[in-house]
């Protein structure tokens, strides 16, 4: 059992969690983390997805840079098994979760949560979606320091340029785009992503010749091989620590630990918020209770305050579970960047008068090294992967049916549409020539979208969440901007055949559930229940303007944890 | 047709119930088998074997999604994707999808064909087609095929892109409404379907192993998918730089430049950084305003 009691239990170990933990902890507070799923990499958990093992770490020296190499193995479809949200024991499905149409959402398990999966994309919101749209109670100044704290924390700098990125580069400037290099981004344009990977060694560039082993140390920093999406353990053989992908696990989660004062409780499913005077009308938080997902043994822990960072999905539907009082907009006002693909397919020839090769060959490089940014419509970025995510990211799924359905006429793309059959063989046979770029709209948050809860459709946490999305005129119109520039941008680059997915509403980035400013006030401690924070992607106030979230929720994350210091220590 | 759905799928639920309750019912082999030639269907509808593409892309390309047994993967793999934690069958439970899966995919079938979109009539001879002679009787595929079995593989699509329309609500177990999308159907057969096509699936010497207990030999040799995709398998790393993007008058890129994207923006040797930089919000304006 861990102890009884803590100053603070932080609930979810996922890109934000560990933030306000470590900021916490590093004030001389007590913490514990309780993370529903597992821990890879930690020496305590050798088999983390087929044994209990331990039952907390609280050492950095538990930290396993080996095992993280062993259970990454970077191999797409067991990787997604290992890491999409459901419990720590692989004979175990995932946790359901209601989403609307053949969409799904996309949410990890596991100490360092949808980071685990992210592609250390770590940009800041556009200003003027904080200063402009209606929806923030601060200004994005406030922000500023807290994005240059997690900034150096995870190590973001600019991203290397691979075959695939030089190609959708020479694309956006022959489109006429300029080239941004503001961490503050008020035009459109476009620029590398500013990526929470570091930096490859300088000898694997294409003109030196190396020819040696890609493993630690004979190689630091990234090496080029495109492993996010499944977990990027590399540079083979590195040290935790030294592994090139600062997800919040290899960032955040080690400095927490090292401050001796947090705990760290995997495979712990929070199941309800414990408060002094409960079904009153402003209640104290006390405590949690959880449920070990392994013997599914319950514990209570009491604390001082308590901070709810188990995401936009999983935070409202604790609150809804647990005996809090009613606020319209708890679960209410969800953005998920309302998204699309669209995809370009080359020539050989063509390739190599741009890019001096005859393939793109999407496998090599990090993830997603290039962005388009336009301030007031959301994001573009190239995608680089391997062929069987490619295939359900890209093709797999469609709100206009099958692409043999429709005649896209005088659209800028050559089909539009689900691919299947001869269709998607015949297209997968191009995929060392093509380059998918993912639209990512700036979709507004509206009271309708969101999280609920009904009894009776439960699981053995409680009611699952029933997660409703329906995108307005506005977000399908920014959405459809976008598809047509990311088109514009592949035909500029030589594309011989552009295809749009027009994909279903799909939850990759999920946000502004518990919005600050209508659940939390802006120290985003809940306006009902005191002593209880939120400090996730919940409490942003809207979709960031299209921006990948996770640096501006880390930041928001931090100053939350100096806010509940102010107020409580 | 969605009542038809509700009435039909409140009446599977039972079944499931009962067969996860222990209860054994007659004909279970034979649903079974009903589900076994309806992902026979939807595989040989969604990574098809493709002759067609021979002359064009090679001998590579011929072989579909039934030359490597993936549709015994891809039911296990939909009995196994997610966990309910029903009370009635204890918290470890995994929701079994594949039995209703086949059904839905019926009943989309038989809603394609009573609007008359289908572009083929429906022939049970397609069913027993998806059988190698000598696998099993051509007469027990025709007592088991259901309507999704019975049609054309272009209908086959039609009727899965019939899916998202419904809602379903069911009652699973006894207890309260749940809704079903049957989208989600959609997403399993051909989302999911071709995510396990592609991936390093057909490679495993067993993918029911505990992860730390199989192998996987990382070679398009032992991967159809990989060899018709040119995917050469995981790498740990590849000699791939390029360089920085970076500009004259920008702290972006620094050092030498290696190539040329226009006549401002190069790739040059060093990466440089962002800036800081001042920003003014006052001229924002809403593109498409709500």
């Amino acid at each position: 059992m861990v102890a009884s009691h803590y100053d603070a239990v932080v609930v979810g170990a996922g890109g934000d969690g560990p933030v306000a933990a470590w900021k916490l902890a590093e004030a001389g507070r007590s913490v514990l983390l309780v993370e529903a799923g597992p821990f890879y990499g930690n020496e305590r958990w050798p088999k983390p997805n087929e044994s209990p093992g331990a039952e907390s770490s609280s050492s950095v020296d538990d930290l396993s840079g080996a095992l993280l190499d062993e259970q990454f193995t970077t191999r797409e479809l067991e990787m997604i098994r290992k890491l999409v949200f459901g419990p720590a024991d692989h004979e175990r499905g995932f946790w359901l979760r209601k989403f609307p149409g053949d969409g799904a959402i996309l949410q990890c398990a596991g100490v360092g949560g949808t980071t685990l999966h992210y592609t250390g994309c770590h940009p800041r919101a556009y200003p003027a979606s904080v200063d402009e749209q209606p929806h923030w109670p601060i200004d994005y100044a406030d922000l500023i320091p807290y994005y240059q704290e997690v900034e150096a924390m995870c190590e973001v700098t600019p991203a290397p340029v691979t075959a695939k990125e030089e190609l959708f580069f020479r694309g956006a400037a022959a489109a006429g785009w300029d080239l941004l290099d503001g961490l503050n981004v008020t035009e459109p344009g476009y620029r590398p992503q500013p990526n929470a990977i570091r930096q490859p060694d300088p000898r694997l560039h294409v003109d030196a010749g190396y020819g040696g082993d890609f493993s630690y140390p004979d190689v630091e920093g990234d090496t080029l091989a495109l492993g996010s999406i499944a977990g990027h353990p590399f540079p083979r053989g590195a040290p935790y620590e030294e592994k090139a992908k600062r997800a919040s696990n290899i960032s955040f989660v080690p400095a927490a630990l090292r401050t001796g004062t947090v705990t760290v409780r995997p495979n712990a499913f929070v199941t309800a918020i414990e408060t002094d005077s409960a079904g009153i009308d402003h209640p104290t938080a006390t405590g949690v209770r959880f449920r070990d997902t392994w013997s599914g043994r319950v514990e209570t822990v009491r604390s001082e305050v308590v901070v709810l960072a188990a995401g936009a999905i999983e935070t409202p539907r604790l609150w809804l579970n647990a005996d809090l009082p009613r606020n319209e907009w708890v679960g209410r006002g969800m953005t998920i960047h309302f998204g699309d693909n669209v995809m370009g397919l080359w020539d050989a020839a063509d390739l190599e008068s741009r890019i001096g090769q005859d393939t793109i060959d999407q496998f090599q490089g990090q993830d997603i090294a290039a962005r388009f940014d336009y301030p007031g419509l959301g994001m573009l970025q190239t995608v680089g992967t391997a062929p069987g995510i490619g295939a359900i990211l890209g093709f797999g799924s469609s709100a206009s049916g099958f692409a043999f359905q429709n005649d896209p006429a005088d659209a800028p793309w050559d089909t539009v549409g689900r691919l299947a059959g001869a269709e998607l063989k015949r297209l997968l046979s191009g995929y060392r020539r093509m380059l998918q770029v993912l639209v990512v709209s700036d979709d507004r948050p509206h009271r309708r979208n969101g999280v609920t809860v009904a009894p009776g459709i439960e699981d053995e946490h409680g009611p699952i969440p029933l997660v409703n999305y329906e995108p307005s005129a506005g977000d399908r119109q920014r959405r459809d901007r976008l598809a047509e520039i990311a088109a514009e941008i592949l035909r500029e680059a030589g594309a011989t055949h552009v295809h749009r997915s027009d994909s279903p509403p799909t939850a990759l980035h999920v946000h502004s559930t518990m919005a600050m400013g209508k659940v939390v006030d802006e120290a985003c401690e809940a306006f009902d229940v005191d002593r209880l924070f939120v400090a996730d992607h919940s409490a942003l106030a809207n979709g960031v303007g299209g921006a990948n979230p996770t640096n501006t929720g880390q930041a928001l994350a931090a100053r939350t944890a100096e806010r509940i210091l102010e107020r409580y220590f | 047709m969605g009542q038809h759905v509700r009435l039909w799928l409140s009446e599977l639920w039972e079944w499931v119930e009962a067969l996860l309750a222990g209860k054994s019912t007659p004909d279970e082999s034979e649903l079974d088998f009903h589900v076994a030639v309806t992902a026979r269907a939807v595989v040989d509808a969604v990574v098809p074997e493709t002759p067609e593409l021979g002359d064009e892309l090679g001998a590579v390309a011929v072989p579909g999604g039934l030359a490597i047994g993936m549709e015994t993967f891809l039911v296990t793999f939909v009995d196994g994707l997610f966990q309910f934690g029903f009370p009635h069958v204890g918290t470890r439970g995994n929701l079994p999808l594949a039995v209703p899966m086949a059904e839905v995919l019926d009943v989309a079938a038989d809603a394609l064909v009573a609007r008359g979109d289908n572009e083929s009539e429906p022939d049970v001879e397609r069913a027993v087609a998806l059988f190698d002679a000598g696998d099993t009787s051509p007469r027990r595929v025709r007592r088991n095929a259901g309507a999704f079995a019975t049609l054309s593989r272009r209908d086959r699509l039609r009727a899965l892109g019939l899916l998202d329309e419904f809602e379903l609500r069911v009652s699973p177990f006894g207890h309260g409404l749940f809704e079903f999308d049957a989208g989600l159907v959609g997403q399993l057969v051909v989302g999911f379907a071709e995510m396990i096509y592609y991936s390093e699936w057909d490679g495993y010497d067993d993918f029911s192993l505990p992860p730390s207990e199989r192998t996987h030999p990382n070679d398009p040799a032992a991967v159809q998918g990989w060899r018709q995709t040119g995917y050469p398998g995981v790498a740990d790393g590849y000699a791939a730089l390029r360089g920085y993007v970076g500009a004259d008058d920008s702290p972006l890129g620094a050092g030498e430049t290696w190539t040329t994207l226009d006549e401002r923006v190069d790739v040059v040797r060093e990466s440089g950084t962002f800036r800081e930089n001042e920003y003014d919000t006052t001229g924002y304006e809403e593109p498409y305003p709500e």
